[in-house]
């Protein structure tokens, strides 16, 4: 098993500061939903990541936890992700994404 | 090239990859885009297959999001780990020997230039350090000091990261690495200088932990390099493999290093100024207003 990162979507969505979608060194990975946090009641849209795009290197917490401030972003392994977004589950949108949620490891495993 | 590269040929659409798709759809082709939108639409590069925590990585991703028109852009590689990602982009590659990146790119840039005439079609090189300043060096120079119409760009990761930590000579004097284990015996070499005398229009140097930086840096160099002459960005964008970075402290180092020996510094020729402010209305390069004239002092 390995580490992906994890995104508290109700830190995130009070802050929504979009800051670690610009320090990912992998491209689509960490996407930016408006539905994602005011779907859920939360006052902004929330930053999430794409699983299967995420290699692992913790960059993305570094930077919510010192440059934001903000520690919504945690590692987790992958098979204790009860729902995750995945490349083939996101649409774009004018502004934004929109993702699907499902279980990475059936998604990953089909 | 144009923005009909970008589109579905005829009947094939329902059998293209997902990725695909979204680049058509939802790509940055012909739009303003910024890093502020990053995370919203479909990026020009692709899945790759460099270190996990890459800061040279980044600093790619950035650039190619900076790219004023990346449907009118031509990248140009060399052997190094940068091109193992310039590769996976939605954007042309060529790749030449390893060294020859900015021979290549002058043969291109002027052959482009036949073909389409005034319609700007920027070359963008992007080579690692050795590429750039050792092997490449010659071609580097020469295409400066001809004034080549095209910009290089030096992802400096201070080592020969793509096979396996020999010395280059932008290391740090005294720099041990697995294979220099004695120590780096010389300065690292000052490449921003010899930019400026070679007469390069546009000399800055950047870190990845600034990605607005990254942005407004590239855009300004690739516009210069156009019409005005070569544009020079030297880039850190650390090896976290070959100088044991762990990848959460990426960012931190970048950091550092910044503050250390790699603050920002831009030089902006007095032509390429006036050129970026009447043709791309760039504010700050306005001629400043004449100073009023000093106030008499009183000598009641
Ligand atoms: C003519 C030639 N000599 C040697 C090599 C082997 N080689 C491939 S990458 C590389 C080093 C790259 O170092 P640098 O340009 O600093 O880029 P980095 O990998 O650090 O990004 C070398 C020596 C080659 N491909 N071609
Ligand atoms: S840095 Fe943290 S708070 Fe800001 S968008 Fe990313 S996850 Fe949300
Ligand atoms: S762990 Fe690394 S690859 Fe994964 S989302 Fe965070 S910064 Fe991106
Ligand atoms: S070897 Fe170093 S420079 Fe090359 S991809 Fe890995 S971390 Fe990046």
């Amino acid at each position: 098993m390995y580490l992906v990162a994890d995104i508290d979507v109700s830190i995130c969505a009070e802050k929504s500061c979009k800051l670690c979608t610009q320090y990912c060194p992998e491209a689509n990975t960490i996407q930016y939903s408006e539905e994602m946090g005011k779907s859920k009641g939360f006052k902004y849209g929330s930053a999430y990541v794409a699983v299967d795009r995420c290699k692992g290197c913790a960059q993305c917490v570094w930077v919510c936890d010192n440059m934001a401030k903000n520690n919504a972003i945690k590692m987790i392994m992958i098979d204790q992700l009860p729902l995750a977004a995945v490349t083939d589950n996101i649409r774009y949108d004018e502004k934004s994404t929109v993702a699907v949620l499902s279980n990475p490891m059936i998604v990953i495993g089909n | 090239m144009s923005l009909d590269y970008v589109k579905f040929s005829g009947g094939f659409e329902k059998f293209m990859p997902k990725e695909y798709r979204d680049m058509v759809e939802h790509g940055p082709f012909g739009k303003k885009i910024s890093v502020s939108q990053m995370g919203s639409f479909k990026e020009i590069l692709e899945e790759h297959p460099m270190c996990a925590g890459c800061a040279m990585t980044l600093f790619i991703r950035l650039a190619i999001i900076a790219f004023p028109n990346p449907e009118d852009t031509i990248t140009v590689g060399t052997a190094g780990c940068g091109r193992l990602a310039i590769s996976q982009a939605a954007i042309p590659f060529v790749y030449g020997n390893y060294g020859d990146q900015n021979g290549v790119a002058s043969g291109l840039s002027r052959g482009l230039r036949l073909r389409f005439g005034d319609k700007p079609k920027d070359v963008v090189v992007i080579a690692g350090d050795g590429g750039t300043a050792d092997i490449g060096f010659q071609q580097v120079l020469h295409s400066w000091f001809r004034k080549e119409r095209f910009t290089t760009i030096m992802l400096d990761n201070e080592v020969y990261g793509n096979t396996g930590g020999q010395e280059s000579g932008m290391t740090n004097r005294g720099a041990v690495l697995k294979m220099a284990p004695l120590g780096k015996k010389f300065e690292k070499m000052d490449m921003l200088q010899m930019a400026k005398v070679a007469g390069c229009a546009y000399v800055a140097t950047v870190v990845p932990n600034n990605p607005r930086r990254v942005e407004s840096v590239i855009k300004k160099a690739v516009l210069i390099a156009r019409e005005v002459g070569s544009t020079y960005i030297q880039a850190y964008t650390s090896c976290n493999i070959e100088y044991a970075i762990p990848t959460d402290k990426v960012m931190e180092d970048a950091k550092n290093v910044e503050n250390d020996r790699y603050q920002f510094t831009e030089y902006v020729s007095e032509e390429a100024k006036q050129y970026l402010a009447e043709r791309y209305g760039y504010k700050e390069f306005l001629p400043k207003p004449a100073a009023p004239a000093a106030a008499i002092p009183n000598k009641a």
